[in-house]
């Protein structure tokens, strides 16, 4: 008996166990205990949680990597292929440059890298201004500064987007499911969308906490690029109705910016980089900067640092550290830059290139504080030099000891370009070089910010709509001019400042890595080498007049490129004024393609572009994933529609 | 395993007589008996002894007849009737058993054997007239399967079925049972691994899935794994591995038997001797590789010819040489040593690139690899207990500097037949596995990253030199930042992977039966499985290591996963006359969680630390890099009905439903059914084919199943938003964005039904025996990620979209070919055959070129451009024309293929597939010769038809090169293109050259072993003793890509040598 017992105990402890367990169904519930969900969107602390992603997406992220410089530097006359080759088909309009872009290496941007990042942008910022849009919430937090910011971020985005590609898709609403057909907006449509959005940004937002947060300064300035963007040559076969209105629009605009951001009193203090939030990437001059910081749980990497500076590792007694940055060697530095300064009177080029470092890998006859390498950026015809090239020749004058190496820009006397080309070496435009990474001298993590919008192109905004008023026949070509000189006012010598000075992010180490002392960082340019003039601590002044008599500079430009009329002379001019002041800051590519004259100058100035680039090359290929991934009225494409839909040539 | 069946042999033979289906429920109260092809085959354990020959001239004057006869009476043909000691006067029995033989005294012993059966020796005794009854071999009959929640005799199997037993897991040195299974079974694909502690992937019937995991489920000792694969278990403590590969079979285990079903039994204690085994092997082994750089002297050639076609104008010709241009390309500048050695084929004035030395930086980081394996056993048992405990080490040193793999294992199982009626088992396992990772490219912000200390070493150029003058360590040997020193490189990585694993299987059965008579053949089963794991991986990075970046780093990374799985299940079998009823009830409940956390820093005050002090007296908060916890959970639960009718042992029918619920499905979707049938049909017991001697045994089975595949990842359907965290200025502000990947409630169980017509033969007196199986599945509701357009915001998304099908035949073949006195040359052949087509996608019949997916076409293809060569100067009027439409053409570049015609190579109207990726046949092949003792076995495998993306040679002139013909000037029918000399990359379409056949048939391994004969042993007291040597990887049979071996789908291969014994006493 005793075992029908236990029998029966088992028989009810079985059916205890498959019942209970059964029963509840509850069991296949998921709970997701460590993530939040998409409702969160929906709450108002999500929308501002939302707003902050955005930020990170729309203005840090991009600088994480190779497309923005790829697609904004690279193939202008500013730049080109400075050593490494893995972006290349962007800088020489090769049959690399394609809707497809066969990666060469793991550093090769694809072709929908850039396409991509804007888009994902745009739906963060379609789902903040939905949710802000249906918030029952009164606070200005979400009514107005959170979608302020979704219209702001929108509109940014669509701006860069049809600078890049032209027409384009345009999507503002959300998508909950899978969606395939898209068409491209024409470019009409978006400019359109683009300004209604920064209009309402613009309405929206107040003033008081930049540059790190969109403001409506920010706002304004946007808005009236977004006007001058669609008066521009690239869009005349349909701009005609808006044009003289928005360029109306533009001067109020950029008068109000400039009240409230002016200029900083020294061009160098700009990128004067001591430690991250430092006061330089506080200056007023700063409208917006994308935001970077030592904190290591932030997302950001601004790996910029990297690609403009020039090998100098390589060079006898020389070796990499953390002041001279790790050379990538993108972004080599074209003669165009040479030339469009007035190298003794404009302090631009000295404040924006390296020409000096110091050697960190002594031996025999060199020691720390000899002189490693000086970059002379002298003028054509110059016969002092005989090789573009000289080792232990050159003596430094302070000390008499020979500099390790020197390379010179037109040796012996010279007066065509080219012959750094020979090998490779440039002066690296200095504006990014970060010293204060953390993890040592190969360390891609920059903690900068890059500044997006500074009010000296606010200036150059506003003389650019003087300029195209006054051939649309109203006011004159002289009203640019204040707008123009007041940037070059702070750029021309101050009295008894030191012409020789130099800084740039280098003066920033962090301790990791590398002893100080093997630091190659050197506080000196060679404005006087390459000038050959006495030293002077007088000012110096780089106001133009009359829009008759422009600098030599621009007058050799303008000569080169075959410019005759009053307004060709002017925009020449506007647009060097552009590279002198804005030199590498991701904007260049944009502007010749906006204005149509990216193919002169990348011919002349480019030498890696100048054989291949066309007419077609002001546009970007729409990349082959997105032409591959939608349908038409339910079926994928056919090979002819997706090439009725590419950019053409391409 | 053959000592141990010995004595339950006759209890097993008797029981079956009684109730077959008693028999098969039996085995899941015991050990599961393996089985061994050898003993299989009575062939050979009966064979006529020759040594013992007397006298032929003896005279035969008494005549005796005979009849013999099956277990059920029926007389028995064939059967051999030998004299014993003299087998020249054999004879064999008619077709109705009888026989008549003549003796020379009448005291003699007949021996009877026949394959199948059990030999028997009949003492005569003077009698004249004999009728003596034969039982089959229990061997056989002890072949058993395991389908699922229970184990079935090989004959009454009706899904397709494949095993293996530990003598095959024993064949060949492995440190994994998975990579003994590799082409051992037909269907089966696994791939291997080199680097110590690793595993490869494993493949059932090829892919179904495009997105959802495709590797196969495992179960051990009844408890379907949630985790992880079979890697934690010692190959030698496992009894058998049964792979059920059709869904009349997986569908057994519903949403997760799409992919397969992998099941080990264990070993356990058995009734009888007990039995101490030991089992050591020792392996030598050195890296081979395929992939043969260019020595100094071809590649400071290739790289000048590399510079000149980079830029004719500026560089001199390859076959032009100048010091001075060598001094720039060769940035003589940057690493004075490594251009004293190019100066020395300057020495007399004219270039002699044989003077040049070249350094072999890959035998600086090679090691010969040393693994021993050793393992321990006992197992014994009685009436009421049974127990099974081993204890294993394993020590491999990898062939590659800082590379190794210890693990410890041990394993103890108990069963308890407490009562008639009650019996109580368990199966513990542990493992503890620690692998020195050595270098790997994780985690890397250094130049240059590659995957392993041998791949960092190819890096580097073979004319550069290790040391400078003085005696100094060169930190860019070559002066080219993006390829540092590998010298010490072993001292300056450290990843360590340790792993304890303890994995359990716990029962309760009771007997209703032996309770009360009439519950007689009701069964209740409780089954608990828990697995546990804990990992740990430390890294540590100095600064001055190939993947540093100048500053020392380390991170620590822990983790542990639980599960369990709880199963109540119910038997019933019963018996009616000629019908047999099993049916077999379940409900399942599985839980799975796991949790980790890690912490990852930069700054590391020495290096002696390792990742052991990360604390914040010695880590500043700028230097912490990251740190992170995070959880994840997901249950199961299912109910499963099945039920086995056999009739008069010829017509079998197993069918079963299943239902599971899943939680990480969207609600409402949870749910699904799974339902199966298959039947068999025993022809050999039919009446036609009864008699007919040649056939043993012959099955024809026909199976449907649905299974189910809900391998996503946990919280998919519920879009999880990604925090991050933005500075405003250096106010640290919380954030977030929604994930990438568009959120699905929608998400429902990925359905395939698969349809398996399959024969069993045995024919020749067993002589060739196999399986053929056919098998064609559809799966409607693919559940995929797909990227979907970025203009929507979101890049990609999980949806059921679209169906493959999928169909192939699964063919292996056992033949002895040669059976003679004491030698056996047997051969084994597997070959499978598998094509999978997509039939549509998520809007009908439309292509979705950015996935890759094309209908009617593999899952996994090559789509680009199909290469015609490369350009030559004669077709320079053709290329012009590509030219004026925009492309680049230039003699000896790569010449895609205008497929449209329109002189012009553009991605919309060129591109094309390829080939598919997934080989269409994968074969394997055992030949095995047995002579008095000795084997000796060759193993191939191979992969057949089907194509390799190698990226082709991008010949960019700046890193190292393989050797391969390329074009110059003076060498204009070359293979590859011309090297363009660029930072980045050279040619556009290089990669079009790359796409290739992969086929390849590999000599996996060769083994030679003895036996000790018996009468040897006996002095010693070991019952066993074999001795075996083995050679791994000796080479290709033939391989398309001889840069690579395509079975690892890496340059590099280990080849060895093992020694090693098992012994038993």
């Amino acid at each position: 008996m005793k075992k029908y017992n236990f029998l029966i105990a088992v028989l009810l402890l079985l059916a205890t166990v498959i019942t209970t367990s059964s029963c509840k169904k509850s069991v296949l519930d998921e709970t997701l205990t460590t993530a939040r969900g998409m409702s969160y969107y929906a709450t108002d602390e999500g929308i501002t949680s939302l707003a902050t992603g955005a930020y990170f997406s729309t203005f840090a992220a991009p600088f994480n990597g190779e497309w923005y410089y790829s697609n904004t530097n690279y193939g202008t006359d500013e730049f080109h292929v400075g050593g490494d080759n893995s972006n290349a088909q962007n800088n020489a309009y090769s049959n690399g440059l394609a809707s497809i872009i066969t990666p060469i290496n793991s550093n090769t941007i694809l072709a929908n890298a850039q396409w991509d990042n804007l888009y994902l942008s745009i739906g963060y910022a379609n789902l903040i201004i939905q949710n802000a849009t249906a918030s029952a919430s009164a606070s200005n937090a979400i009514k107005k500064t959170a979608l302020g910011e979704g219209y702001f971020f929108r509109a940014y985005n669509y701006l860069r987007l049809v600078s890049q590609y032209g027409a384009v898709p345009l999507k503002t609403k959300v998508s909950t499911g899978i969606e395939l057909e898209f068409t491209r907006a024409a470019p009409a449509d978006v400019y359109a969308k683009i300004i209604s959005d920064f209009d309402s940004a613009y309405n929206l937002l107040s003033n008081g906490t930049g540059p790190a947060h969109i403001t409506k300064d920010a706002a304004a300035h946007y808005l009236a690029k977004a006007y001058l963007s669609r008066a521009s040559e690239i869009n005349d076969a349909w701009n005609a109705t808006t044009k003289a209105a928005d360029l109306a629009k533009i001067a109020p605009l950029c008068d109000a910016v400039i009240a409230s951001h002016p200029l900083a009193g020294n061009f160098a203090s700009l990128w004067a980089y001591t430690a991250p939030d430092g006061a330089n990437e506080r200056l007023p001059e700063i409208i917006l900067s994308a935001q970077f910081t030592a904190d290591a749980s932030t997302n950001g990497t601004n790996t910029q640092h990297l690609y403009y500076a020039s090998r100098y590792d390589d060079l006898p007694f020389m070796q990499r550290d953390l002041t001279s940055d790790r050379p990538f060697s993108r972004l080599g530095t074209n003669y165009y830059m040479y030339r469009v300064y007035d190298q003794v009177n404009d302090s631009r080029f000295w404040k924006s290139f390296k020409t000096k470092n110091l050697v960190n890998k002594p031996s025999a006859p060199y020691a720390l504080g000899d002189v490693g390498i000086m970059y002379v950026i002298n003028q054509p015809g110059d016969t002092r030099f005989p090789s573009y090239k000289l080792l232990n020749t050159v003596p430094y004058g302070p000390t008499g000891r020979p500099i390790a190496n020197v390379y010179v820009a037109y040796p012996n006397g010279n007066i065509n370009d080219g012959a750094l080309f020979a090998d490779v070496r440039f002066p690296s435009l200095s504006k990014f070089i970060d010293a204060s990474r953390v993890g040592g001298m190969n360390d891609t993590r920059g903690l900068r910010d890059i500044t997006l919008a500074r009010s000296a192109e606010t200036y150059l905004i506003a003389a650019e709509a003087k300029i195209r008023l006054a051939a649309a026949g109203t006011g004159s070509y002289a009203d640019a001019l204040p707008y123009i000189n007041a940037v070059r006012a702070r750029a021309q010598y101050q009295s008894g400042e030191n012409r020789a000075a130099y800084a740039d992010g280098g003066a920033a180490p962090s301790s990791n890595g590398q002893a100080v002392a093997l630091n190659s960082y050197m506080p000196e340019n060679s404005y006087y080498e390459s000038n050959n003039i006495p030293v002077s601590t007088t000012a110096t002044s780089l106001a133009v007049a009359s829009v008759a008599t422009l600098p030599a500079s621009d007058e050799g430009v303008i000569s080169k490129l075959g410019y005759t009329t009053p307004y060709d002379r002017m925009l020449c001019f506007l647009l060097n004024e552009r590279a002198r002041e804005l030199a590498g800051e991701f904007k260049r590519w944009e502007d010749l393609s906006r204005t149509k004259t990216l193919v002169a100058r990348a011919k002349a100035y480019n030498p890696d572009a100048a054989p291949n680039i066309k007419d077609i090359h002001m546009l970007r290929p729409i990349p082959q994933t997105f032409l591959d991934g939608i349908q038409s009225g339910g079926t994928a494409l056919s090979g002819t529609q997706k090439q009725t839909m590419q950019n053409p040539g391409y | 395993m053959k000592r141990m069946t010995i004595a339950v042999r006759p209890v097993l033979s008797i029981l079956l007589l009684l109730s077959p289906l008693f028999y098969l429920h039996a085995q899941q109260d015991m050990a599961i008996a393996g089985r061994s092809k050898k003993s299989v085959d009575p062939f050979v354990r009966s064979a006529p002894d020759n040594r013992q020959a007397v006298n032929a001239r003896a005279s035969f004057a008494v005549p005796v007849t005979g009849k013999i006869t099956d277990e059920n009476g029926k007389g028995l043909p064939g059967v051999t009737v030998s004299i014993k000691g003299n087998n020249a006067k054999a004879v064999i029995t008619n077709e109705t058993g009888d026989f008549s033989i003549s003796v020379p005294t009448g005291k003699e012993t007949l021996v009877l054997t026949y394959i199948g059966y059990v030999a028997q020796e009949i003492s005569l005794n003077n009698r004249t007239s004999v009728t003596i009854k034969m039982l089959q071999d229990s061997k056989a009959l002890d072949d058993v399967v395991v389908i699922g929640y229970a184990t079935v005799k090989k004959k009454d199997v009706t899904g397709s079925v494949a095993g293996i037993s530990q003598q095959d897991i024993k064949s060949r040195p492995v440190t994994t049972a998975l990579e003994a299974m590799q082409g051992k079974v037909a269907g089966v694909d696994i791939t291997s691994n080199e680097r110590p502690g690793t595993l490869g992937d494993i493949t059932i019937r090829g892919v179904r899935s495009l997105t959802a995991s495709n590797s196969p489920l495992f179960v051990v000792d009844g408890i379907p794994l949630s985790t992880g694969t079979i890697d934690n278990i010692n190959p030698n403590d496992i009894e058998a591995i049964d792979i059920l590969k059709d869904a009349s079979a997986t569908a057994i285990y519903g949403s997760r038997g799409a992919n397969g079903v992998v099941i080990v039994t264990t070993k356990s204690g058995k009734n009888g001797k007990t039995t101490i085994s030991v089992n050591s092997a020792v392996t030598f082994q050195k890296v081979h590789d395929y992939n043969v750089g260019m020595n100094s002297a071809d590649y400071i050639n290739y790289r000048r010819w590399a510079y000149y076609y980079s830029n004719p104008a500026s560089f001199p010709r390859g076959d032009q040489p100048t010091l001075a241009n060598d001094k720039f390309i060769f940035l003589a500048s940057a690493d004075p040593s490594a251009f004293a050695n190019i100066n020395k084929g300057w020495a007399s004035g004219t270039w002699d690139g044989s003077k040049v030395a070249t350094t072999d930086w890959k035998g600086m980081v090679t090691q010969t690899g040393i693994t021993t394996d050793n393992q321990l056993s006992v197992s014994g048992g009685s009436d009421k207990i049974k127990a099974y405990g081993s204890f294993g080490y394993l020590n491999n040193k990898g062939t590659s500097l800082g590379q190794s793999f210890t693990r410890y294992t041990g394993k103890s199982s108990i069963d308890i037949a407490a009562t008639k009626w009650f019996s109580m088992g368990s199966n513990i396992s542990v493992s503890y596995g620690v692998q020195e990772f050595g270098q790997s490219g994780a985690g890397s912000s250094a130049v240059s990253a590659s995957s392993s200390i041998y791949e960092s070493a190819r890096a580097l150029f073979s004319y550069a030199v290790p040391y400078d003058s003085a005696g100094n360590r060169i930190l860019y040997p070559g002066g080219d930042a993006a390829f540092k020193t590998i010298v010490n490189e072993q001292k300056y990585t450290k990843d360590q992977r340790t792993n304890l694993r303890a994995f359990g299987s716990f029962y309760t059965q009771l007997d209703f039966g032996a309770i009360a008579p009439v519950l007689k053949g009701l069964k209740y089963r409780l089954n608990f499985g828990p697995d546990f794991s804990v990992y740990r991986d430390g890294v540590f990075v100095d600064g001055q290591s190939v993947i540093g970046a100048g500053i020392n780093r380390a991170s620590l990374t822990k983790g542990q996963t639980f599960s369990y799985t709880l199963d109540n299940l119910l038997y019933y079998d019963k018996t009616i006359k000629q019908h047999n009823f099993g049916v077999t009830l379940l409900q399942s409940f599985t839980k799975f969680s796991a949790d980790s956390s890690s912490i990852a820093a930069l700054g590391i005050p020495f290096s002696s630390q390792l990742w052991n002090a990360l604390t914040t007296t010695n880590i500043t908060p700028a230097n912490l890099t990251g740190y992170s916890s995070n959880l994840t959970q997901y249950q199961l639960l299912s109910y499963m009905a099945r039920v086995n009718y056999g009739f008069a042992d010829k017509y079998l029918l197993t069918a079963s439903i299943r239902q599971d619920g899943s939680s990480v499905l969207g609600t409402g979707h949870k749910n699904a059914i799974f339902p199966s049938a298959a039947i068999a049909w025993r022809m050999n017991h039919e009446n036609f084919l009864k008699n007919t001697p040649w056939v043993n045994d012959l099955k024809l089975r026909f199976g449907v199943g649905v299974t189910g595949n809900s391998a996503i990842a946990p919280y998919s359907t519920q879009g999880a938003v990604t925090p991050l965290f933005y500075p405003f200025i250096n106010t640290t502000s919380a954030g977030s964005l929604p994930s990438g990947t568009l959120a699905n409630q929608e998400l429902e169980w990925e359905r395939t039904t698969q349809y398996n017509l399959g024969i069993d033969f045995s024919l020749f007196n067993r002589r060739v025996s196999g399986a053929f199986d056919v098998y064609t599945s559809k799966t409607p509701n693919l559940l995929l990620l797909r990227a979907i357009p970025t203009v929507t915001g979101y890049t990609n998304i999980y949806a059921n979209i679209g169906a493959t099908a999928n169909k192939g035949f699964d063919f292996s073949l056992t033949t002895i070919n040669v059976k003679a006195a004491g030698f056996t040359w047997a051969t084994t052949t597997n070959i499978s055959y598998q094509k999978e087509h997509i039939v549509s996608l998520s809007n009908g019949k439309q292509n979705d070129i950015n996935n890759l997916w094309f209908i009617d076409q593999r899952i996994g293809i090559i789509y680009g451009y199909k290469s015609a060569g490369i350009w030559h100067t004669s077709d320079s009027a053709t290329y012009k024309q590509f030219n004026a439409n925009g492309n680049v053409f230039s003699a000896g570049n790569v010449r895609p293929v205008d497929l449209n015609g329109d002189k012009k190579i553009d991605p919309n109207n060129d591109r094309t597939i390829i080939g598919n990726t997934r080989p269409n046949y994968i074969v394997g092949m055992t030949n095995t010769v047995s002579y008095k003792g000795f084997d000796l076995s060759i193993f191939l495998y191979g992969r057949l038809k089907y194509w390799y993306s190698t990226g082709g040679e991008s010949l960019g002139g700046r890193p190292t090169q393989r050797v391969v013909n390329y074009y110059t000037e003076l060498n204009q029918n070359s293979e590859y293109q011309k090297p363009i000399y660029t930072a980045g990359s050279g040619d556009p379409y290089s990669v079009i050259l790359g796409y290739q056949n992969a086929s390849f048939i590999k000599i996996r391994n060769i083994s030679l072993s003895y036996n000790l004969p018996q009468a040897s042993l006996k002095r010693t007291g070991l019952s066993t003793l074999r001795v075996y040597a083995q050679v791994a990887n000796p080479g290709m049979l033939f391989s398309k890509i001889k840069q690579l071996d395509m079975d690892l789908v890496n340059a590099v291969s280990n080849r060895g040598v093992t020694l090693g014994i098992n012994a038993a006493f």
